[in-house]
């Protein structure tokens, strides 16, 4: 039930399932009612007609009874009436009884006693033969016709029959109800489809504006003014307000770029010419590398930021050429000897034998491979070791930075590749200053306009592996 | 050789030209696209040497009416962009070769070099210093006549040093020539190459050559 599609079906089908529900319940209750009603007038009828017949006999014979037993043409007449009738001497003797009423085990001492008790005054209900069997809906009526012997008569009918009619119509319905499900969330599948397919539409035009280049893009506005259209039409008042944001922040980049650059080429003009000038005091010399080492780091962060700022638009490009790996990672793998050697960390480079020809910005996966191993020296303690492994394997390249290092706290892993983001003091070497933070979002930034992949595994006091996969292609 | 130089910041540009004069080129100095592109199609230059950024006439513009022209002249971009794109919309628009703001002068000069097409005069082939020869064309060293091996770092260093003989370069401009990459403040890794070349060339032998500026950098002299 992820999706409105899903919870419209459910609740759609749920609704129709219920009102199928009501509609049986109320079905099988007016049905049960009123068969018992019939039921219950038959029996009615037929004591009022055992009543009739023996009064009717009494006043034609005078006599009805031969030694306290009906006599037989009576009997025979009131044997012809369905279900039990029981009829009871005043004194509470039963005086005759139906075959049905003799025949169904249980029923006639029941209902014999109630025939007694009720004689009187006459009454109706039903009761139960045996625990679970049938119930009998009976009707017992004082007879005052047919001479002073007579007591009462008891008619009675089980409601078996209209149960198992009842049973019946119950499990029709429930069969009903199931088959009516699955024809419910056909429907109601359709139904939802039908009325979300514009949300989908939206999705998917969304989805495939997805930076700078193509934010000029606007959705389809449907001609109906309904829900779906005002949607649409209030996505691409976001839209146009957002190309205009990110408009502006492409003028600021390159007007950053430019304004901020600019004053820092002339003080480096200055510094540069000052400090390759012959006989310059030393302590001047000095003051002159500093500054130039600050307008580098500044050029840096300058460069990385306006990088950041034009990948996140979608305008930062590579200068791809095929180039082979392997020198790559053998130059920076130098660098990293050197690094290391200051550092009194051990470095491996290991490249594969056969030449490893992939279409890459050279600069950037050299300023990748460089910012890698450098982190990985910075933050491995004199003795460590670092490994520099190149590898292939069928469809794609693998660049391994990996050191015996001081590690990452789970905690900080998930956030390494943030901008500006650093470590607490435990990372940070004492003495040296910390960088931008911004090199491994660089880093990540390049491994993926590459098409590649970069992952971190880090054990804090273990050592720390840099995992770079390129995609091998066709080149 | 004649250079002409389109930059509209004056500083900058005056920096370009004189030190052009100074490497023995003729630099010209021209502050916006209009007179820029004048001069350019002029036929008196045998280089341009072109910022992007230039009031009146951008500098991607005067680059294309030059070549809708069918001016071949080598253009060498100046920017301030980091952008690659931007220096590939350049490249593509018939720029030779770019350089991007804040540069070292020895990167723009060693691409107006090689834009110029000639035998480097400022340079010779062989740089010496005392008994020690650097083959700038073979990458061949040699000291008292025996040859030393060299890593491609410990090579680039000491070509910078040597051809700079008697002046005191900084690390940051080694590190710069050596590696194109900013390491982090404090990574000295041109100590660690000079602890290197000095076991190489100077160790067991007199003159030592290689000197220390202390808090700068270092110098190569007999």
């Amino acid at each position: 039930m992820e999706t409105i599609r899903g919870r419209l079906t459910a609740w759609y089908s749920i609704a129709l399932v219920g009102t199928l529900a009501a509609f049986a319940v109320v079905l099988y209750v007016t049905r049960r009612s009123a068969s018992f009603e019939d039921l219950d007038r038959r029996i009615q009828s037929e004591a009022v007609l055992s009543a009739g017949i023996l009064a009717e006999s009494f006043g034609s014979r005078g006599v009805l009874l031969v030694r306290d037993t009906l006599i037989p043409e009576v009997a025979a007449v009131l044997e012809a009436i369905p279900d039990f009738l029981i009829i009871t001497h005043a004194d509470g003797r039963v005086l005759f009884a139906s075959s049905d009423a003799r025949a169904t085990f249980g029923a006639y001492e029941q209902l014999t006693s109630l025939a007694k008790s009720a004689a009187g005054v006459g009454g109706r209900g039903a009761t139960r033969i045996t625990p679970n069997g049938p119930a009998v809906r009976y009707v017992i009526r004082p007879l005052s016709g047919a001479g002073p012997q007579f007591g009462a008569v008891l008619a009675g009918a089980s409601t078996q029959g209209a149960e198992l009619g009842l049973q019946q119509l119950l499990s029709t319905l429930v069969v009903m109800i199931v088959i009516g499900v699955f024809p419910a969330v056909a429907i109601g599948r359709w139904i939802a489809k039908r009325a979300l397919q514009p949300v989908d539409q939206i999705i998917t035009e969304v989805r495939e504006i997805t930076d700078g280049r193509t934010l000029h893009r606007r959705l389809a506005v449907p001609m109906v003014r309904d829900e779906m259209g005002r949607l649409a039409e209030t996505l691409n008042q976001m839209m146009t307000r957002l190309e205009r944001s990110f408009a502006a922040l492409r003028r600021f980049t390159a007007d950053a770029s430019h304004e901020l650059k600019t004053p820092l080429t002339v003080v480096r003009a200055g510094v540069e010419r000052a400090i390759t000038r012959p006989d310059v005091p030393q302590e001047t010399l000095a003051a002159l590398e500093e500054t130039l080492q600050e307008v580098n780091r500044m050029t840096e962060l300058l460069d990385s930021l306006l990088t950041l700022a034009r990948a996140d638009e979608g305008r930062a490009e590579l200068h791809r050429e095929p180039i082979d790996l392997r020198a790559i990672v053998s130059e920076a793998g130098e660098t990293g000897d050197l690094l290391a050697d200051h550092a009194g960390v051990a470095i491996e480079v290991r490249t594969p034998p056969a030449p490893l020809v992939l279409a890459v910005d050279r600069s950037r996966v050299r300023q990748l491979l460089l910012n890698l191993i450098e982190n990985a020296v910075k933050y491995t303690p004199r003795g460590g070791n670092v490994s520099v492994q190149l590898a292939a394997s069928d469809g794609e390249v693998r660049l391994t930075v990996a050191d015996s290092g001081i590690g990452i706290a789970p905690g900080d892993l998930p956030h390494v590749f943030d901008r500006f983001w650093r470590a607490d003091s435990a990372r940070t070497r004492t003495g040296a200053r910390p960088g931008a933070g911004l090199g491994l979002a660089i880093s990540k930034w390049i491994v993926e306009a590459h098409g590649g992949a970069i992952e971190v595994q880090s054990r804090p006091g273990r050592g720390t592996t840099f995992t770079v996969t390129f995609p091998r292609g066709d080149a | 050789m004649k250079i002409l130089v389109v930059e509209d910041d004056k500083t900058v540009g005056e920096y370009v030209r004189r030190g052009l004069d100074e490497a023995g080129y003729h630099a010209e100095l021209v502050g916006d696209g209009d007179q820029g592109l004048r001069l350019a199609t002029g036929g008196h230059f045998d280089l341009l040497v072109l910022d992007l950024r230039l009031p009146k006439l951008s500098g991607i513009d005067v680059l294309r009416t030059l070549r809708d022209r069918g001016n071949g002249l080598p253009v060498l971009v100046l920017t301030a962009q980091d952008a690659v794109d931007f220096k590939v919309q350049a490249l593509r628009m018939g720029a030779d070769d770019y350089v991007t703001k804040p540069f070292a002068f020895e990167e723009l000069l060693a691409r107006v070099e090689a834009l110029g097409r000639r035998p480097k005069a400022i340079t010779p082939p062989v740089l010496n210093v005392s008994d020690l020869a650097l083959d700038t064309g073979s990458r061949a060293v040699t000291r008292g006549g025996r040859a030393i091996e060299l890593t491609p770092k410990e090579y680039a260093v000491l070509e910078y040093l040597m051809r700079h003989q008697g002046r005191v370069m900084s690390r940051t401009l080694i590190t710069e020539y050596a590696w194109d990459y900013h390491f982090d403040p404090g990574t000295n890794i041109v100590d660690v190459v000079i602890t290197r070349l000095r076991k190489k060339i100077d160790h067991g032998r007199e003159p030592k050559l290689i000197h220390t500026v202390r808090g700068v950098g270092y110098v190569v002299r007999a």
